[in-house]
């Protein structure tokens, strides 16, 4: 004899057991294992410290501040060669800017235009305007530089690239030695 | 032969002859072990204990500065004559195996290791390797992330890395491929040498990380902890040896090894639990057994006994089974699954009582032994001694009339046996004998008694003709069961094993019996229901989820 109650009872358990079994597995597609260091931001320490050990001679390390409405960061990778973070944005399409951080750059193709990152220099490569905007831009310093890649949609406008260019900032070496000495371990970065 | 009364499980009031005697009770009293108690792997576990201490450690790191510095003072003072070593050249050497290990190393395990284990068909093996993998990557960028480890400072790196340094990727993965490799590949016996060569492999990469400074001392061990912990762990829960032994001599999983601990619980077992003092347990018939290890048990006075071995892996085979009848036909019958082992013995223990009483010549049954509480049971009924199975004798009318026979008293009791195949079918001394009643019913459908029916039939013709099968078959059954019996027979309805015996027989004896029965619309076996179009949707979604789990945790793990 079936006690009261008890049938949807165990229903309810079996349906909760499923919706719990979907999420997880939902989740489990949805749930990339993609390598997803925090971007360099100026403001937390994020990947600021190993952005800085992954070119040891360069003498400015570059942080974000907060990006533009409609600007995300998507992939940051961080090795013993450079570091690169790529930023998708609503309008300019994924992957419409990449920041690189290297010990070297080529400039030989590039302008030099007065630079807001001073001790940087800058020099600009516009490649293209219209119909999409593709470009890249280059701040050089002692033993290193760092270059954005802009690469827009079709009919995107090139000021795009100025408000996401502007969350660049560059910390010299020296300033995040001593941070790091006062906070952490008076070790050389 | 121990009977139900002799064992002391029937005490009639007022009945003290077993009082003091010490004999017939054989409860087995709290605290002590079962024959083949389920032990937890000290190994798995103690790396389980480790991977909790570093999770309290980075929550505590999460939250304050203090132990990070303190770690990573210790961890530089331990490195710090490592790094000295460094000469011209030995630099190249540790470079090239420290690059060697973040970029190759781990795609050269973990493919062979795929493929070998697809290859020798152990899917779960291959599945639990890259779910490993993907739990491992999860666990140290999740970990990464957090608490933001950087390389070791006051050091000049000299080799290849990339991201946060704790827990470390490389000796992660590297760890959890090499031990899910061992264990999807290597055979118990040769574990320790496999496990040796991880180990040596282990500290040549980690020595080589330590001088090139790419590392510290605790973020290698951080990152081994959590490669072996996750594939120790997954792999011994999901995957035991005991129940999915790593063997190359082609036996199928179905088969447990009733050697060594095993073989010394099932003796303990009969003798404790059903007083069989047995001398001798080994396998027997396997060939026709793909769901459980069938034994022969022989004691000390010559008696014999058959034992069907059932454990998890068994259950897991009801289930999948029971699942796949489901999406491809419906609920054609009953297709709940077990929810245990001890369930599923107890059922065909049960059954078999009902046919026996029912008068159905079954093999009598037993008792129960319990190996391992929840895990493993031991079925154990009469040894049918100098029995054969039907298709190795010359199946004459005699042995026609009993097998059909042996339907009719299952429809007369309203039981189906629903397995009716060669293998099930015993001879012994010209009496015909019905073994495995697992798969039986109690109250089945019209058709399911119609498709018992068609599958005696079908298996009484492979030894002598469809004509004479059906001529007898009129002298019990009317011409409208005979037709409903074939109308209902097709696919899903024939056993495995009776399908391979018809199609080496060659002789169309399935057509042979439609020609002579009268005509009848097949009997449809697809069932739709919304219960279905949901498991199905479900599987689907499962299946996609695994697949894409896979796809693209290959290449976050370095394997594509």
């Amino acid at each position: 004899m079936r006690v009261p109650g008890t049938g949807s009872r165990r229903l309810r358990r079996r349906h909760t057991a499923w919706a719990v079994a979907t999420l997880l597995v939902g989740g489990l597609v949805g749930c990339s294992v993609e390598q997803t260091l925090p971007p360099p931001y100026c403001e937390t320490s994020g990947s600021g410290l190993i952005v800085a050990q992954s070119v040891p001679s360069a003498t400015q390390i570059p942080c974000l501040a907060d990006l533009p409405a409609g600007w995300s960061v998507s992939t940051v990778k961080v090795n013993e060669h450079h570091s690169v973070v790529t930023l998708d944005s609503d309008r300019a399409g994924d992957g419409a800017a990449v920041l690189r951080f290297e010990d070297a750059c080529d400039v030989s193709a590039a302008v030099s235009t007065p630079s807001e990152l001073l001790p940087a220099e800058r020099y600009d490569a516009i490649e293209q305007v219209r119909p999409s905007f593709r470009a890249e831009r280059f701040y050089v310093f002692d033993g290193g530089c760092v270059y954005w890649t802009f690469d827009f949609d079709v009919g995107v406008s090139a000021t795009q690239s100025v408000a996401i260019g502007d969350t660049l900032s560059l910390v010299s070496r020296n300033d995040l030695q001593r941070s790091i000495s006062e906070t952490f371990l008076d070790e050389e970065i | 032969m121990p009977s139900l009364a002799r064992s002391g499980s029937i005490v009639t009031v007022g009945d003290v002859s077993n009082i003091g005697t010490g004999q017939r009770r054989r409860r087995r009293p709290s605290g002590e072990p079962p024959p083949l108690p389920h032990e937890l792997n000290w190994a798995a576990y103690s790396w389980l204990i480790a991977f909790v201490f570093f999770s309290l450690l980075w929550v505590w790191i999460f939250l304050s500065d203090r132990p990070a510095i303190e770690i990573t003072e210790w961890d530089l003072v331990v490195m710090r004559p490592i790094v000295d070593l460094r000469t011209d050249w030995l630099d190249p050497m540790m470079q090239w195996i420290t690059a060697f290990a973040t970029h190759w190393l781990n795609p050269l395990i973990a493919w062979p290791a795929l493929i070998a284990a697809l290859w020798f068909r152990r899917i779960r093996h291959a599945l639990l390797l890259v779910a490993t993998l993907s739990l491992v990557n999860g666990t140290v960028n999740l970990v990464a992330a957090r608490i933001l480890r950087p390389r070791p400072l006051g050091f000049e790196i000299i080799g290849d890395w990339e991201g946060f340094a704790q827990p470390s990727r490389t000796i992660a993965n590297l760890a959890a491929v090499a031990v899910g490799a061992t264990l999807t590949l290597v055979p118990l016996a040769h574990r320790r040498l496999a496990n040796a060569a991880t180990a040596a492999v282990l500290m040549v990469v980690s020595f080589a990380m330590l001088y090139s400074a790419v590392l510290h001392p605790t973020d290698i061990v951080a990152g081994a902890t959590v490669g072996i912990a996750f594939a120790l762990v997954l792999f011994r829960a999901l995957a035991p040896e005991s129940v999915f032994p790593i063997t190359y001599d082609g036996r199928k999983t179905a088969h447990l090894d009733v050697d060594g601990a095993r073989g010394e619980a099932i003796r303990l077992g009969l003798a404790r639990q059903l007083d069989i003092d047995a001398v001798d347990v080994h396998p027997v018939g396997l060939e026709g057994s793909a769901a459980s290890t069938p034994l022969r048990i022989e004691t000390a006075d010559g008696e014999l006994y058959f034992g069907k071995l059932y454990a998890r892996t068994h259950l897991r085979s009801d289930r999948s089974y029971k699942l796949w009848r489901t999406l491809v036909y419906g609920r054609l019958e009953d297709e709940q699954h077990f929810t245990s082992v001890r369930r599923l013995v107890q059922h065909e223990h049960y059954m078999l009582h009902v046919m026996s009483d029912n008068g159905v010549p079954v093999c009598e049954p037993v008792g129960i032994v319990e190996i391992t509480p929840d895990r493993e049971y031991l079925v154990v009924t009469e040894f049918l001694k100098g029995g054969v199975e039907i298709g190795d004798v010359e199946v004459d009318d005699e042995l026609i009339d009993q097998g059909l026979a042996v339907i009719e008293t299952l429809w007369t009791a309203g039981l189906a046996h629903r397995d009716i195949k060669p293998a099930n079918l015993m001879v012994q001394d010209g009496r015909l004998r019905v073994i495995d009643a697992g798969f039986g019913q109690m109250r089945p459908s019209p058709w399911r008694q119609a498709v018992d029916l068609a599958n005696m039939m079908l298996v009484l013709a492979l030894g002598s003709s469809p004509e004479q099968v059906y001529e007898r078959a009129r002298l019990r059954f009317s011409e409208d069961e005979l037709a409903e019996a074939f109308a209902a027979s097709k696919g899903v309805t024939l056993p495995s094993a009776l399908r391979r015996s018809l199609h080496q027989d060659g002789r169309e004896v399935l057509a042979q019996f439609r020609e002579m029965a009268p005509e009848r619309p097949p009997v449809s076996i697809q069932r739709w229901s919304l219960r279905r179009v949901g498991l199905t949707l479900w599987v689907a979604l499962i299946a996609v989820a695994i697949v894409s789990m896979f796809v693209s945790n290959l290449g976050d793990v370095g394997l594509r």
